[in-house]
């Protein structure tokens, strides 16, 4: 963030002296600052400006405490100019304490009354701790003696938002009553001039629901001066809240003549029509449309009224919607015809377009499964071709494409093996036009044959899922990496990619693909399930401490700046955007993949990072929230495949498995602070808690075994299965290995020898039997890839269980032989029970390590991917000799790389567990 | 069928089917959020009628005098939603909001190499103005061809007469 402040009043030697500080802490070199800052302190000493530079750059330099010194001595003195004001400000900024500022501004304010500036400061800094009433009489402070329209709409904002927060409801009357006075005194003067305030009225009518009120001031001149042009669209939604049915249905009417293809207007003309049908009333002047007829006669008009240059889809897609609505309790076959010819007519207007099938998408369902079925050919033939057609021009291509998916979208699933001979027709038509140069696809651009191999690769998929059987993934890989060489934009490959990758548990293949979509910013919450999730399951531990805090570093950059665009909000008078906008920063900050990816990462940490403390993660959020985009990768099964309930449920399971992994991440922080030296007694209230945190995850097991026991189905578009799923059905006795391991150094903390004994004793039984239960969960079958996913999750989850484990002995060392005492006092003075002790912790390192041992003979035995027939299966896709293949090297390579990294994992796990014995 | 609508901040939750694509670039988040704040009316989405995004525009007004003007920032349609008119659509939009702004003029800047987009720009009677050497980062750096269209407020058409001398990008006000 640049610190300069954009006026700098004083063109003289203060702000000469000072523009070598603002020049090194803006190009980040802070302790440069610092020595600049120190140099022209020793001239003047007491230059304030000058202080609050050298706090931030301290500050900045990691120096909190000597900063926070520093700034505390010039709060004492109550600065009032600016430039020192401002750098105050970042500093508290930076270091989360803004309620500082709105101090340090209240005495600036007193010291001048009169500065414009810094009142609206004073506001701002409000604004930034929520404070709204403290909001509201700062901006009226403002107005007072600078009499500007923003000023005193920010004095109304901010009644407005006491009355949104307030649950007292007749506090909530009284202040939006007071709000809408102060605006209708402000239109009565002629004072409202902007489009913005006129907004902010409407939002204070709305919040009393006073809707007649609103169609009065839009319909007023006031409101076409401030917003020219837009009266009709606006009536609409208060139209419908009044129930004026006739009113709405010829205002809607009128904007479509208009603007035949806007789905806004057509979507509340028909709530308009099927209420006025309701009401069966006679209409002797025929002006509005209150039955089916009159309606499907006016869209009839709407399509004839079109121009021949240009068809739009509105008023056919109005048809089929129409249609649809009619068929909620009733047959409007009579009236319109069969809903499936209407789709299909649909289909052979719109087909030379790619948004044709995306369109029809939502009507497909409100035709009986059954005649869907039994007339799926027709969406195929209607345009004269079969699933055998060799178009030639890239419109009848993109026809074909359309004809065939929705096709694929209303027939009866297939078979496994007839999915996999249309799967290879489709990959045949695909060859044919890459041999024609039929893919014109650019770098920008992607190209309608592109589809067959996108519908083909589902096909395969479908297939391999049927058999459990990783052949068709392969032969699915190898088309798409194709597809891709030729269509570099095509991102629908590149998620598909990504997607079969890890179906095969390659990992690190996929993230070969992944870096191709250029993820970033907010896609990494929107996105994060597709691959930032997938990582640390399939073992690829380093990457995924990578991507993990990637994500970690954009939100935790996001929270301490979503205040800032509040601050914008009103300095731009857009108060409608600063409702969102808090709703939005809400949302972000206790955004569930955010928490748990701070989670992971702190977990993954101990087994895979650098020695560094616990990342301790912020608090759960209390209501975590859901930011998925599953609609990312589009999905061609028919509608009654459809799971309305998948997002949610996917949800419940990612927040459960959160709280699993909040608790362990709690109970370790706990243990870390357990390993300090204070006495016995001291430390009591940290062991009631981590025993209260201990059973927590106990029973959050239990639980979740019995809510989470049946397997998921894995879908195309959809996350692979919650890993809580493996986690807590696992025959490996986790539940039992993480209680014992953190009760042993809770025990031990208290120094009671029996319970820490029987923990020490308890664990390293466990393990013996933890390790055998692994071998029986890593069965790999006769199709390793196939299985290769859920191998290695389970082989994670114990990585992980072995990194924590390691880590707490690492904490019991620090218990029995603390750090600072260790070389003089070792073996001196050790009562029999310390002896037993730390026999049995030796005895519990040594089980530990000899585990390490047999995952390092599992890596050695980690099946390879094995490609029989490959070689044939890329023979169907060579048109060129040129290009090679990418996806045996990239699994291959993959595996190698993953299994390399764990090796050096483990080895390191292993050399740090010899140094504590 | 279209949905004309502002964007909101829950549509960067959705965009992806738009912003997968490579040449849409995917800001920072404050980027959005700073747009919202400053100029919602430049920032118009277009959604189909299953709710899926289809493209969007964002843009500003700047500039000081005879300088004053409406830019686009951002403008962009899902690769499944072009060749509808739905670019042209959103421009529309930007052009007559720019109106009511008391623009001179509507600029934009786009990567030399873009010849469907440039060709939309010249449907839509845009010229370009200039050329800004190495204006997009990258390996190698590309230049962008500044283009431009007069709204009526500039009744003798004087922001839309060609610079002949291409200019650097620090030197793009």
């Amino acid at each position: 963030m640049a610190v300069r402040p954009q006026h700098v009043h004083d063109g003289g030697i203060v702000e000469r002296r000072l523009r070598p500080i603002y020049d090194w802490l803006d190009n980040g070199n802070n302790k440069k600052a610092l020595q600049e800052a120190e140099k022209v302190l020793k001239k003047s000493p007491s230059l304030q400006a000058a202080r609050a530079l050298k706090a931030l750059a301290l500050f900045r330099l990691g120096k909190g405490s000597e900063a926070h010194s520093v700034l505390d001595a010039l709060a004492e003195e109550k600065p009032s100019d600016d430039t020192t004001l401002q750098a105050m400000t970042i500093s508290y900024r930076e270091s989360q304490q803004l309620h500082k500022v709105c101090a340090l501004y209240e005495a600036a304010v007193k010291a001048e009354p009169t500065s414009e500036e810094l009142h609206s400061h004073l506001f701002m800094s409000y604004v930034r701790v929520g404070d709204y009433r403290s909001q509201q009489r700062a901006a009226m402070g403002l107005y007072k003696f600078a009499p500007k329209n923003p000023y005193y709409f920010w004095a109304v904002m901010s009644i407005v938002l006491q009355a949104k927060t307030s649950e007292d409801t007749t506090k909530r009357g009284i202040l939006l009553a007071l709000a809408q006075r102060m605006v209708d005194n402000f239109i009565s003067d002629n004072k409202m001039e902007a489009e913005q305030e006129a907004r902010l009225y409407i939002m204070i009518l709305e919040l009393q629901e006073k809707w007649e009120d609103i169609l009065k001031f839009i319909e007023s001149p006031l409101y076409s001066q401030l917003v020219p042009g837009s009266t009709a669209q606006a009536c609409i939604p208060y139209l419908t809240k009044l129930g004026l049915w006739k009113r709405l249905n010829l205002v809607c009417k009128e904007l479509l003549y208009e603007n035949i293809d806007r789905w806004d207007y057509y979507l509340p003309y028909f709530d308009s029509v099927f209420q006025l049908m309701k009401q069966n009333e006679e209409d002797p002047e025929c002006t509005v449309d209150n039955t089916a007829e009159k309606c499907h006669e006016f869209i009839c008009q709407l399509v004839e009224s079109m121009s021949s240059g240009r068809t739009l889809r509105g008023p056919y897609l109005a048809r089929l919607e129409l249609w649809k609505r009619l068929s909620v309790d009733g047959d409007p076959t009579s009236l319109l015809g069969s809903g499936l010819s209407l789709c299909v007519q649909y289909l052979r207007v719109f087909a030379n377009k790619a948004c044709a099938v995306p369109d029809l998408r939502p009507y497909l369902p409100m035709i009986p499964q059954k005649e869907r079925e039994e007339n799926c050919r027709d969406f195929l033939t209607c345009l004269g071709f079969d699933e055998n057609s060799e178009p030639e021009t890239t419109d009848d291509i993109q026809r074909h494409v359309s004809c065939l998916t929705a096709w694929r979208l209303t027939a009866a699933p297939l078979s496994a093996d007839e999915a996999l001979s249309l799967a290879t027709k489709l990959r045949d038509h695909y060859m044919r036009c890459l041999k024609l140069g039929l893919v014109t696809a650019t770098i920008t651009e992607f190209c309608a044959p592109d589809a067959y191999g996108i519908l083909a690769a589902h096909h395969y998929f479908y297939a391999a899922v049927m058999q459990q059987s990783s052949a068709p993934i392969v032969e699915a890989l190898c088309l798409l990496e194709l597809v891709l060489h030729h269509s570099p934009a095509n991102f629908h490959a590149k998620l598909l990619l990504v997607k079969f990758y890890h179906l095969l548990g390659g990992a690190l293949a996929a993230d070969s693909v992944y870096g191709r979509l250029e993820v970033k910013h907010i896609q990494l919450l929107s996105l994060g399930w597709l691959h930032g999730a997938r990582l640390a399951p399939a073992c690829a531990a380093t990457r995924a401490l990578q991507l993990l805090a990637d994500t970690r570093g954009f939100h935790t950059h996001h929270s301490k700046d979503s205040v800032e665009h509040l601050t914008y909000a009103y300095k731009y008078g857009t108060f409608e955007k600063l409702v969102e906008l808090g709703n939005w920063g809400n949302r972000l900050e206790a955004c569930g993949w955010a928490a748990s990816a701070a989670r992971d990462r702190a977990l993954l940490s101990l087994l895979a990072g650098p020695p560094a403390p616990l990342h301790q993660p912020t608090r759960l959020p209390a209501q975590p929230t859901d930011n998925r985009d599953l609609n990312v990768i589009v999905n061609f099964e028919p509608p009654q495949f459809e799971d309305i309930h998948l997002k949610s449920r996917t949800f419940d399971q990612e927040m459960s498995y959160l709280k699993l992994k909040d608790a362990l991440v709690s109970a370790i922080a706990l243990c870390i602070e357990l390993a300090d030296n204070r006495s016995v007694e001291e430390k009591k209230d940290h062991y009631e808690q981590l025993n209260v945190c201990v059973d927590a995850f106990s029973q959050a097991m239990d639980k979740c075994k019995q809510m989470y026991g049946e397997k998921e189905r894995i879908c195309i578009s959809a996350p692979f299965p919650s890993r809580i799923i493996a986690f807590v059905n696992s025959p490996v006795p986790y539940r039992e290995l993480y209680c014992t391991t953190l009760r042993l150094v809770g025990e031990l903390a208290l120094g009671r020898a029996a319970p820490v004994h029987s923990a020490c004793a308890a664990a390293q039984g466990l393990l013996p039997n933890a390790q055998a239960q692994l071998a029986t969960e890593l069965h790999f079958g006769p199709d390793a890839a196939w299985n290769m996913r859920d191998c290695l999750e389970h082989l994670s989850n114990y990585l992980e269980f072995i990194g924590i484990i390691t880590f707490l002995l690492g904490v019991c060392n620090e218990l029995t032989a603390p750090a600072s005492t260790k070389k003089s006092k070792k073996k001196i003075n050790q009562s029999p029970d310390e002896l037993k002790t730390s026999e049995l912790l030796n005895n519990l390192n040594r089980t530990v390590q000899s585990s390490i041992l047999y995952l390092e003979g599992v890596l050695d035995d980690w099946p390879k991917y094995e490609f029989g027939d490959l070689d044939q299966k890329l023979s169907n896709l060579t048109i060129d000799t040129k290009y090679q293949s990418p996806v045996e090297s990239k699994l291959k390579a993959g595996r190698e790389d993953m299994i390399n990294d764990v090796r050096y994992i483990l080895k390191r796990k292993s050399k740090y567990l010899k140094t504590l014995q | 069928m279209t949905t004309i609508r502002p964007f909101t901040c829950e549509d960067m939750l959705k965009f992806n089917n738009v912003n997968l694509d490579p040449l849409t670039e995917t800001y920072g988040l404050s980027f959005y959020t700073q747009y919202l704040a400053h100029w919602p009316e430049y920032f118009q989405v277009v959604e189909s009628a299953n709710g899926e995004i289809m493209g969007y525009i964002m843009g500003k007004a700047e500039g000081h005098g005879d300088n004053w003007h409406g830019h686009v920032t951002a403008l962009t349609v899902g690769p499944e939603y072009r060749r509808l008119g739905l670019a042209a659509t959103l421009m529309n939009i930007l052009e007559e909001v720019s109106e009511k702004k008391k623009a001179y003029f509507v600029d934009l800047f786009v990567r030399v190499s873009n010849k469907v987009a440039i060709n939309m720009y010249k449907n839509l009677g845009y010229i370009v103005y200039r050329t800004v050497l190495e204006y997009y980062s990258g390996d190698p750096d590309e230049d962008a061809y500044d283009m431009r269209k007069a709204c009526s407020r500039d009744v003798n058409k004087k922001s839309v007469i060609p610079l002949t001398h291409p200019v650097r990008p620090e030197d793009v006000d």
